[in-house]
């Protein structure tokens, strides 16, 4: 069984390579190089057995501290660029989903986490399940 | 060559979590606001696979689908106490375990060949998918 929680934030960013100039970023990531913005959605997928006595799979609660301390208050309303945990990280969808997986899969109880997916627009969906995945 | 095919459903249910054997206490430290009962609007997506028919193009004809879920879930569920439902007598009427009382009623009249999985939204924001028993 496997369950998902839904969070939303909204972030500025740009696709930039740094070892690139100006001129060839705006050819490699068009009208992304610039600086623009998004309402994300991060789904985070949990996987086990419920309880048989709560009927919980995981304690909702815990997770949803979890998530928003590590991932989604550091990231909402910030210039992605500027989080220090994404230092480096080309902020794509897919690799914010790699980012994401990376940062949370040690602080959620061991094993729970199945899959985090990023939603960038109504249009892109990104999805990460851990490496060779 | 098999495809998937998903219909959606809804059903607005009360509930409420408590563990009979438990203590007042013990019930309001686990569970918190939700011994409270209260409701929701629940989204319910039904996956079917199997192969296409080769004469009506169809993995499942989706109005029979549409009549099982609705005889089977929606009607005895829709505007419910969940807890008041026999389904839920020793069971916690959580996301997880309405999934699996949706599966097992489902699996029921839809055979394991055909029924894949079920997803059930509490709201938009959390949802539980649960394709039967194991590790599926």
């Amino acid at each position: 069984m496997e369950l998902t929680r839904v969070y939303h934030f909204s972030s500025a960013h740009q696709l930039k390579h740094p070892a690139l100039g100006a001129e060839e970023n705006a050819r490699r990531y068009g009208r992304c190089a610039g600086t623009h913005g998004h309402n994300y959605y991060l789904e985070v997928t949990m996987r086990g057995q419920p309880d048989p006595v709560t009927g919980m799979l995981i304690d909702i609660g815990h997770v949803d501290e979890v998530v928003r301390g590590t991932v989604v208050d550091r990231v909402d309303h910030q210039s992605l660029e500027a989080v220090p945990e994404l230092a480096g990280v080309i902020t794509t969808g897919e690799s914010l989903a790699r980012s994401f997986w990376d940062l949370l899969a040690p602080v959620l109880p061991a094993g729970a986490l199945a899959r985090v997916a990023v939603v960038e627009t109504a249009k892109n969906r990104f999805e990460y399940a851990g490496e060779g995945r | 060559m098999i495809a998937y095919s998903t219909r959606r459903f809804a059903f607005s249910a009360g509930h409420h979590y408590t563990v009979d054997d438990w203590s007042t206490e013990r019930n309001a430290r686990v569970f918190g606001r939700l011994t409270v009962p209260h409701g929701h609007n629940y989204t319910l997506d039904v996956t079917v696979r199997g192969p296409i028919d080769p004469e009506t193009g169809m993995v499942i004809d989706l109005s029979e689908l549409k009549a099982v879920v609705g005889e089977t879930i929606i009607e005895r569920f829709d505007h419910a106490d969940l807890n008041a439902d026999g389904a839920f007598r020793s069971r916690v009427p959580t996301t997880e375990n309405i999934a699996i009382v949706v599966w097992d009623l489902l699996i029921a009249k839809l055979g394991e060949e055909r029924l894949w999985q079920v997803r059930i939204w509490e709201d938009p924001t959390l949802y539980v998918d649960y394709r039967g028993g194991g590790a599926k």
